[in-house]
């Protein structure tokens, strides 16, 4: 594992980053040479037409994918040499994941859901409760914390995510279109819940999405077309 | 919680399939557990068996007769306490034919004197040994039938065609499980003076007592060596080493129950593999989530492995809990009373519970190989695209 010191501008860094699926025996390019800089304690937000790479470029960063070419440096670690182990590793300490699609475990409920991320870490249940506990509170869900999934708004369960996502007090937050499957009102809430993560909490988001109001949080939007920031 | 709470969480996802998997589990270890005691019983029965009792037949085959005379030669040989023989008679309930029982001719005075087991009052056996038309029947067969001393039972001849008629004197229990209660026995002198010419003075089988068991097989050796230059020779053995060369002719039939009993376990084990499958296919996106967060390729196999153990377990623990009460209390106490010879002891040996439940837990996890092997090697990008 490769870890360079950074300046600030730089927390977040891809050089030259290329990233080519197959299809068959077809080369699909979804990343052209891609250069990126975020700073840390950055709230950005990655736009562009279904197709562009924004969701693959937020792969990369996320370190869920490496790039066929190029580096992915986060904090000074090159991420490309790491191995599938301890990219996981590095993912359970450094980068919390909110989805679409909340993607909480129906049969745990909302503090278990939250403490999951915990299970990895040699924390004793005790703490993790206590973690957990103090998550929902931030997301303003502590009084759901015995309440499933299923027992909870669409907003709720994104909130839930969202405290899954910080449990484990990552640097980095990445979310997928969070705000895609919930009502205005709703989205609004989190992407509030967002700002605050990001002044408050200083946690740098990464956030790719479709629509123009949750884009206008961010302090900096980036927009991708056919593989290349423009 | 833990990761093992999340596993046995999973399996609360889809409750209807989990229990008609759990049931499908407990019932293949229901039928392992009654096929287990079958063969467990067939060996019991072996144990059981008099040490100190010899029997002796025609060396061809059963079915054919020794000549009577053999008895008084047999008594003659050095080492044998006492003597007694018996004629298998075949005989049928009228209108009850289906309902099978062993009915044999014997010669009371020295029966009562090698199967020293059996009881009954003294006045009932009195009775029966002066009443040349006398019938003794056990216990069982007495209870099955509703027989009662004085009752008057026609019975119809396999082997020696006819009506015959009984006066029940007396009904037997027995003092050891070395005897089954359920037998039919009369007078030998009545069927050795009923049949036709060529048929009297034929014994079916001689049995006779020995001082001890360490004798058994030296005193069998002088009895077969006896009538080895004459006719008609002889197989003689021990009691238990006829119960033992009899499990022998039924061997394929106890090779056949092994066979069903691994075949079970084998569709046992295909539903669970199946079932874990289509979950494992189900919560492809879930899966692709929690190796985001950070969880390992072998937190997800141990999640799938998990599962798979608590639904075997759960089965099989299910199996056992259904199977000990049905067998013992049901299916083992009917053999027990109608069968006694051949299952004096049909229960669930602690030995097959512990196989069980151990088969539950290996098979679930064999089941599990592959599904778990398919989960832990998901690349996480492919498996969030999968909903997403």
């Amino acid at each position: 594992m490769t870890t360079e010191a950074t300046n600030g501008s730089d927390f977040i860094r891809l050089d030259d980053v290329g990233k080519v699926y197959y299809r068959g025996k077809e080369p699909i390019e979804v990343l052209k040479q891609l250069h990126l800089t975020m700073p840390e304690g950055a709230f950005e937000a990655l736009m562009g037409p279904s197709g562009s790479g924004k969701s693959t470029l937020l792969n990369l960063i996320a370190g869920l994918d490496s790039p066929s070419s190029g580096s992915v440096r986060i904090s000074g670690q090159e991420l490309g040499r790491m191995t599938e182990a301890q990219r996981a590793h590095w993912r359970s300490q450094n980068v919390g994941f909110i989805f679409q699609t909340y993607n909480l475990l129906p049969v745990l409920t909302a503090a278990e859901n939250v403490e999951l991320p915990l299970l990895l870490t040699r924390l004793p249940s005790s703490e993790r409760k206590e973690r957990a506990r103090v998550a929902l509170r931030v997301v303003g869900l502590e009084d759901r914390a015995d309440h499933r999934p299923d027992q909870l708004s669409g907003g709720q369960q994104q909130r839930v995510a969202i405290a899954r996502a910080i449990v484990t007090d990552p640097k980095i937050i990445v979310a997928d279109e969070p705000t895609g499957d919930l009502d205005r009102t709703s989205a609004d809430q989190i992407l509030e819940l967002l700002v605050r993560l990001n002044r408050e909490l200083k946690k740098t988001i990464v956030m790719v999405t479709h629509d123009p109001a949750a884009a206008e949080r961010a302090t900096i939007v980036r927009r991708l077309d056919k593989g290349a920031l423009i | 919680m833990n990761l093992a709470t999340v596993a046995l969480k999973n399996t609360r996802r889809n409750l209807f399939r989990t229990a008609l998997t759990v049931l499908g589990v407990a019932v293949a270890m229901l039928a392992f557990l009654l096929l287990r005691t079958v063969l467990s019983a067939w060996l019991v029965g072996v144990e059981y068996s008099a040490k100190d009792r010899l029997a002796t037949r025609h060396k061809v085959t059963f079915i054919m007769t020794l000549p009577k005379r053999y008895v008084e030669d047999v008594r003659a040989i050095k080492g044998v306490e006492s003597v007694t023989w018996f004629n298998w008679f075949g005989g049928r309930l009228p209108g009850k034919e289906d309902q099978f029982f062993g009915s044999m001719a014997i010669d009371p005075p020295s029966f009562f004197q090698v199967y020293d087991e059996v009881s009954l009052p003294e006045e009932h056996k009195q009775a029966f040994l002066q009443n040349r038309r006398g019938a003794l029947v056990g216990a069982v067969l007495a209870r099955q039938f509703g027989w009662k001393v004085g009752d008057r039972v026609t019975l119809e001849g396999t082997i020696f065609p006819g009506k015959w008629e009984f006066i029940i004197d007396g009904v037997y229990s027995a003092k050891r499980r070395s005897m089954d209660e359920s037998s039919f026995y009369f007078h030998w002198d009545l069927l050795n003076q009923t049949v036709p010419v060529p048929q009297q003075e034929q014994v079916g089988w001689i049995a006779s007592k020995v001082p001890n068991a360490g004798q058994a097989a030296t005193v069998a050796k002088r009895i077969d060596a006896l009538f080895e230059p004459r006719d008609i020779q002889t197989l003689s053995m021990s009691e238990r080493a006829m119960n033992t060369s009899f499990l022998g002719m039924v061997s394929t039939l106890l090779d056949a129950i092994q066979i069903v009993s691994g075949v079970i376990l084998l569709i046992m084990m295909l539903i669970l593999g199946n079932t874990i499958a289509m979950g494992v296919r189900e919560r492809t996106h879930e899966y692709g989530v929690l190796r985001a967060i950070g969880f390992l390729p072998r937190h997800l196999s141990l999640f799938v492995l998990g599962e798979a153990t608590i639904i075997g377990l759960l089965g099989g623990a299910l199996g056992v809990a259904i199977g000990i009460p049905l067998i013992n209390g049901g299916v083992g106490r009917y053999l027990e009373e109608n069968m006694t010879g051949f299952f004096p002891y049909f229960r669930v040996a602690q030995q097959d519970v512990v196989i069980a439940l151990a088969l539950s837990l290996v098979l679930a996890s064999l089941a599990a190989l592959v599904p778990a092997y398919q989960a832990g090697k998901l690349q996480v990008t492919d498996a969030l695209r999968k909903l997403g």
